[in-house]
């Protein structure tokens, strides 16, 4: 019999404002092999063309582009995401949006053994 | 011994009471522990603002940037709280259960806890305080919400505490919204903690903020005289008076309500992190 593959979302902003530099908390998932974030806008966002990197680290202190980009969404309810394998122990997100741009989001980190 | 753990060398290590409710050990998986988020209606932004967020709890291999991964206390995971850098942060995990008998229920876990390893230096007093609560509501006919609640004050500012504290007053219930059907209260302010009578605990640091050292502690509970009975951590055992609780009269949806939260705040800006390696839930049903 085959084994299910554990799975796990853990949403790791909520609610939450982002401008200038932003980063996601550090979140661990060395069970893992692949990853989804999802970041949503819950408000449209002032200003638009934010990206986001990934970004991975070997202590969750000491961070570095993991080579992974996407475009962050700017309209109520938008969604954008990106998919993550071969991460080691860690992942976050974090980018810098130009001074004109402001956006609160939820960002979702799905995760699969 | 329990017969249920004799021979079982990952159950000998607890005295559960005759029947085990759940036994979580985190190398299996998240086993229903979630965040623990406010009530709100309509929006987000209607939450009390302290329950806004507190932070979704995680699978740690215990990764340290100096020593690498020590892994969990038997295994590979531990389930990891972790706050926010910011001075009293929370980070609240809670498993949500109901019950079928108003008996005697017990909790054991082993933890362990520390501040981010983000200094060279040796952080002792950077993390505030742990604990561990219960939120329970009697079954048919119920008269009263109450919520036992043990929290390890191990510093407060610059000063090491080291002590067990207990709640018996909540904050002030909030309407949410504007339908009338939900509401909210704060439980895990800084106010109303009044020392247990017990002596000064100093739970093992080990010198620097890399190295772990896991605790055993364990909570008792008896759901059907509503009272918080004690606890034990390692080789401290209070067996006093029952610990004071918090009361309030039972709300609409909660009956047979069994819930069990840990949780852990910061003295800095700086995370602060709580594992357990597993809990273990017992009792009499």
């Amino acid at each position: 019999m085959v084994a299910l593959r554990r799975s796990y979302t853990a949403v790791v902003e909520r609610n939450r404002l982002w401008q200038g530099d932003f980063a996601s908390e550090p979140y661990e998932a060395a069970w893992a092999s692949e990853a989804i974030f999802f970041v949503r806008t819950l408000a449209d966002a002032t200003g638009v063309g934010g990206v986001a990197r990934v970004q991975i680290s070997a202590d969750g202190i000491r961070w570095v582009d993991e080579g992974s980009s996407f475009d962050l969404p700017s309209s109520k309810d938008e969604v954008a995401f990106c998919r993550v394998s071969h991460f080691g122990g860690w992942l976050r997100i974090a980018g810098t949006l130009a001074p004109n741009i402001q956006m609160t989001v939820l960002v979702s980190l799905a995760l699969k053994e | 011994m329990n017969l249920a753990c004799a021979g079982d060398p990952r159950l000998s290590r607890f005295d559960p009471l005759e029947r085990i409710f759940f036994y979580d050990d985190f190398d299996e998986g998240i086993r229903g522990w979630s965040e623990l988020i406010g009530n709100y209606e309509h929006s987000l932004d209607s939450m009390l603002p302290e329950y806004s967020d507190m932070r979704p709890p995680m699978l740690s291999n215990l990764t340290m940037w100096d020593t690498g991964a020590a892994g969990s206390m038997e295994g590979t995971y531990a389930l990891k709280l972790a706050s926010r850098a910011r001075t009293g942060s929370l980070a609240t995990s809670i498993k949500r259960q109901t019950f079928r008998k108003r008996g005697q229920i017990q909790l054991e876990c082993y933890f362990t806890f520390k501040p981010e390893a983000s200094e060279l230096r040796l952080s002792l007093n950077d993390v505030r305080a742990f604990g561990l609560l219960f939120d329970l509501q009697d079954g048919m006919n119920p008269e009263f919400r109450w919520m036992p609640h043990l929290r390890y004050l191990n510093a407060q500012d610059n000063e090491m505490v080291n002590r067990w504290q207990m709640k018996g007053e909540t904050r002030a219930f909030h309407n949410i919204g504007d339908s009338g059907e939900t509401v909210s209260h704060f439980h895990l302010g800084s106010e109303n903690w009044e020392f247990v009578a017990a002596p000064v605990q100093t739970l093992a640091y080990n010198e620097i903020a890399t190295k772990m050292n896991w605790h055993y502690l364990r909570v008792n509970v008896d759901l059907a005289e509503r009272r918080f009975l004690g606890f034990q951590c390692n080789d401290l055992v209070y067996a006093g008076e029952p610990l004071k609780h918090i009361s309030i009269p039972a709300m609409p949806n909660l009956n047979c309500m069994l819930n069990t939260a840990f949780w852990v705040e910061t003295n800095r800006d700086k995370r602060a992190f709580l594992y357990l390696d597993s809990v273990l839930l017992s009792g009499e049903f």
